[in-house]
């Protein structure tokens, strides 16, 4: 090094290269905590399944390489992965409009409530609080053949209930309602959007003459946007992982009509320790809800408005 | 105040002081078991024993219950295994087992192999090498409830009896308003027991050389065994289990329910509680064939990186010795010599038992034949669930079986 340097122009831009590297330094040590909890608990892994899922690669025994024969394999001569795959794309197709549509339509109710809100913003929100596992013991009981609380109520009115979990073609069914027993959380979300409106805009509708369904849908929906897309995504994403429900209450049956795509994962890795195998397929997983997401998002930004946001001009926005 | 802290540190020093010491003074062996309760209560008993005879031995006793198999495998994944551990997956965990054939032919005068039936020592050999010493062992019988035999007026089940016998029978007991059945079908059997009726009907789920399922699980022998039980729950001589409904067939029976139950060891304990007086009676043949039994048997192992070998091998002859076989209540002895002494090949209970592990030698448990035997077995269930659903087809959803099963053979 040369000591000269140190004592020019030269040097005080390489002091302040430092002070500015220390500066830009400093946030990233007070985020490193969640940063490195990201590269050992998720990126880590995530690097580490894609390389096993290049392996056949049992817990016990000799690890090979396979190449790609392990996707070769699940999409060509699998026919319980294309069969777990539909199951999770009508689950989601159900599941996700119904948890939105009726978390809104509660969130709504709450918003407009005149009285007892906060008991009824409690008792809808419990069942996100219980753990997955008490939820389906109350369901197992709910839909039980002989002793359920639901065919009881429907002997009350003369109906010889259906065997719920036992039938194949009204298991999956059992399982959406379960499931969206838990959408507590997305409403608080949206109800919490909802509080977020400014009166004004209601006001100065109300007074233009603008009819309640209009304030509907030039209001209320615009400004909740980036809450309903949130709640969008979030929900696909857990409709696509969804697997406490199923692998307690019905273990994927009856004849494999609940068994869902994670649980085709689950059983492929803890099941039958065919750990490349399960890799294999939790990347096939996350790259179909990456690409929903992003379409998702793409397709939002034509709709949802950010406050505070600024757009470029429409005639720009090919540019 | 400070006297206080200087106590509790003292105090907490003391203890860790203390736990080094023995934890330098002792050996410590660890066992893997899946058994709970009863059964969990007499292995460390034995273990105890164990450590009796053994001075500065302690046997670690890791019970893993539910979810043993995926404990199991993490602890060998992580390099990390029990030093001995029960044992029934065979060829999945053999790689990582010691080979105990060399241990076995040194200690002979002590272990007496010959004591041991060779079905029960069948399986747990891989490749011609024995991988576990069986500790414990059930076959499967009917067991028949003498009271709703008597009321009935029908005549008990004798030795040589027929599946035709059964449903006769069973079909005296069906009471629409009772909710009451002769015998239960289970819609979700467990494939590995249900192998029995397939040998019994001279057929099995694979080739024995493990490479073909096509003519075997799906032969007409097999839909034959398989229609026979849809047909059952059909005519309801049978109630079905496990349809939507989680009750089992051991609750049925012990409430009167069902006057003919088919089962094993497990349950025994739990029918003695319930009170009536009861009847065992062999698994039913079809037609003039023997019949075969499921061999559930608990076996012992030793991990091939144990951290004390030698001493893992002591604990494992000391589990097979006829003192332990004979502690053991919960299943059934597996050294001849025991079974005998305590009269059980001759006591009218336990006789089935015994008889029909006599004739249950000539088969191999199908996973003992194919590494992917977890994934076509899983196929199969799903035949056998859809054909109780059915209550017929069973043809049909077994050749289904075996197309899904084809590409996991390789």
């Amino acid at each position: 090094m040369d000591m000269a340097a140190h004592t020019g122009p030269k040097a005080e831009v390489v002091r302040r290269r430092r002070a500015n590297a220390g500066r830009h330094l400093a946030p990233f040590l007070f985020i490193s905590p969640w940063i490195l909890g990201f590269l050992f608990f998720t990126l880590g892994p995530l690097c580490f399944s894609l390389t096993m899922s290049f392996f056949d690669w049992p817990v016990v025994g000799e690890r090979t390489f396979v190449g790609l024969d392990n996707y070769r394999s699940m999409f060509m001569e699998d026919p319980q992965f294309r069969e777990s795959l539909w199951i999770t794309v009508k689950f989601a197709a159900i599941y996700v409009p119904f948890n939105i549509v009726m978390s809104f339509l509660l969130a709504l109710l709450l918003h407009h409530a005149t009285f007892a809100s906060g008991f009824f913003r409690t008792v809808f929100y419990l069942p996100s609080v219980i753990s997955g596992v008490a939820l389906v013991t109350i369901w197992s009981w709910i839909y039980s053949r002989e002793y359920g609380l639901l065919n009881f109520m429907l002997s009350l009115v003369g109906i010889d209930g259906p065997n719920w979990l036992g039938d194949p073609s009204l298991a999956l069914v059992a399982i959406i309602v379960a499931s969206l027993w838990g959408l507590g959380g997305t409403m608080l979300i949206l109800l919490t959007g909802l509080k977020a409106i400014p009166k004004e805009l209601y006001e100065a509708a109300t007074v233009s003459g603008v009819p309640g369904w209009a304030q509907m849908v030039f209001i209320t929906l615009p400004m909740l946007g980036p809450m309903l897309i949130f709640t969008f995504i979030t929900s696909i994403i857990s409709a696509f992982q969804q697997l406490t429900i199923a692998l307690l209450l019905t273990k994927g049956g009856p004849l494999g009509s609940t068994y869902f795509f994670a649980m085709y994962i689950y059983d492929n890795a803890f099941k039958y320790f065919d750990m490349g195998y399960a890799a294999a397929g939790s990347w096939v997983m996350f790259v179909i809800v990456l690409t929903l997401s992003l379409v998702v998002m793409r397709w939002s930004a034509a709709w949802v408005y950010y406050e505070g946001e600024v757009r470029p001009a429409d005639g720009d926005r090919d540019a | 105040m400070p006297d206080m802290k200087t106590t509790i540190i003292g105090a907490l020093l003391a203890l860790s002081v203390a736990g080094a010491a023995t934890a330098r003074a002792e050996e410590v062996l660890r066992f893997a078991t899946w058994d709970t309760g009863e059964s969990l209560a007499i292995q460390q008993a034995i273990a105890k024993k164990f450590e009796e005879k053994h001075p500065g031995v302690k046997v670690q006793v890791e019970p893993y219950a539910e979810g043993y198999d995926q404990k199991l495998v993490a602890a060998f994944g992580a390099g990390n295994p029990p030093d001995v551990m029960y044992m029934w997956n065979f060829p999945q965990y053999y790689t990582s087992l010691m080979p105990l054939d060399e241990l076995i032919a040194r200690d002979s005068a002590e272990i007496k192999p010959d004591d041991f039936p060779e079905g029960l020592m069948n399986t747990t050999r891989i490749e011609g090498k024995t991988y576990g010493m069986p500790s414990g062992f059930t076959t499967q019988v009917v067991f028949y409830n003498k009271e709703m035999f008597a009321k009935a007026g029908v005549e008990e089940p004798k030795e040589g009896w027929t599946w035709d016998d059964l449903r006769a029978k069973a079909a005296k007991f069906r009471d629409e308003a009772g909710k009451v059945y002769g015998f239960a079908v289970d819609a979700k059997p467990d494939p590995y027991d249900f192998e029995q009726f397939l040998w019994s009907n001279g057929t099995k789920y694979i080739s024995d050389d493990g490479k073909e399922i096509d003519g075997y699980m799906n032969s007409d022998a097999a839909a034959a065994v398989l229609g026979m039980f849809a047909d059952m729950a059909r005519k309801e001589e049978a109630v079905t289990l496990h349809l939507g409904d989680e009750t089992g067939g051991d609750t049925l029976f012990q409430g009167g329910k069902i006057a003919m139950f088919q089962s094993a060891m497990w349950d025994k304990a739990d029918i003695d509680a319930a009170g009536f007086s009861y009847g065992v009676a062999p698994l039913p043949t079809f037609g003039d064939r023997p019949a075969h039994s499921a061999l559930g048997v608990s076996a012992i192992s030793i991990a091939k990186d144990a951290a004390h070998p030698d001493l893992a091998w002591e604990f494992v002859k000391f589990f097979s010795s006829p003192d332990s076989v004979a502690m053991r209540v919960n299943d059934l002895p597996v050294r001849k010599s025991v079974a005998e002494a305590k009269g059980m090949t001759k006591d009218p209970v336990y006789k089935p038992f015994f008889d029909i592990l006599a004739t249950s030698n000539t088969e191999r448990h199908a996973y003992l034949k194919n590494a992917n035997w977890g994934k076509i077995q899983d196929n199969l269930a799903r035949a056998i669930e859809a054909t109780m659903i059915d209550q017929g087809n069973a043809k049909a959803h077994l050749d289904d079986a075996v197309k899904r099963s084809k590409r996991l053979l390789k």
